[in-house]
């Protein structure tokens, strides 16, 4: 990862697309209730890959953080909720409304307002 | 079968305060440890900060319930509602920690809370079409 600004984003863009589409993943391959579904969970790789991805993402972060301003990083990182809907897209099937895309990216612009204050 | 609006109401306001619970028990946690050394003794420092505990169960917490709530709704505009820590963060911050919010912020603030509820009209209005 070096001091390379960004790679490190592009680290933090793959690895929380990748693990919030895992943890989709794993919540598709599990059956029963309770306990009984997280051990479903817990039997196939998409869940540790959910979470491996997470961690991977938060040392990311923490670099790419250390390299640009807080602003700036929460301003790049809000791409990750286009990614991740995207994702959602191709792998699921999830449709891309107007009035999802809509709220999507409010909350997006809400997220950079909020780093930018 | 498709759970109703009370199922994602419930969800993600108990994922925003799990989420919440470990934000602040982190940031309580840095205060009491404080200076911050990436050495040994910080980190003895921080393991006796009852606040890091808090922040694990958090952290715990908010993982099976987001992960309770993948279970039916799409990753797409859960992922993007699971934002609204970041409004119920400030607030908190304001509150028990006295931190100044300006204008900025409370602006992103309603944003993000328009563009939950813009989400929640769609999925109540199409949300019988599944997914």
């Amino acid at each position: 990862m070096s001091a390379n600004p960004f790679l490190a984003w592009l680290a933090v863009l793959v690895f929380d697309t990748c693990g919030q589409l895992a943890f989709k993943a794993a919540t598709h391959h599990a059956e029963g209730e309770g306990l009984a579904r997280w051990r479903a969970m817990a039997a196939q790789p998409w869940l540790w890959l959910g979470i491996a991805a997470f961690i991977a993402e938060f040392i990311a972060w923490l670099a790419f953080l250390s390299l640009v301003p807080l602003a700036e990083g929460v301003l790049l990182a809000t791409l990750n909720m286009a990614t991740v809907m995207l994702g959602g897209r191709l792998l699921f099937g999830e449709r891309l409304t107007p009035r999802r895309m809509a709220g999507v990216a409010l909350i997006a612009a809400g997220v950079i307002l909020v780093g930018v204050g | 079968m498709k759970p109703g609006w009370r199922f994602y109401a419930v969800g993600f306001a108990v994922l925003m305060a799990f989420d919440t619970l470990s934000q602040l028990c982190f940031k309580l946690a840095a205060l009491h440890a404080a200076p911050f050394a990436g050495d040994w003794p910080w980190l003895l420092r921080v393991a006796r900060e009852p606040f890091v505990y808090g922040a694990i169960v958090g952290y715990l917490g908010a993982f099976i319930t987001y992960m309770g709530l993948l279970r039916h709704a799409p990753v797409g505009p859960a992922f993007a509602a699971s934002h609204l820590n970041v409004v119920s963060v400030l607030l908190v911050s304001a509150w028990l920690l006295h931190e100044r919010l300006n204008p900025l912020q409370l602006a992103g603030a309603a944003l993000i809370v328009t563009g939950i509820l813009v989400l929640a009209g769609a999925e109540r209005d199409d949300g019988a079409a599944a997914r």
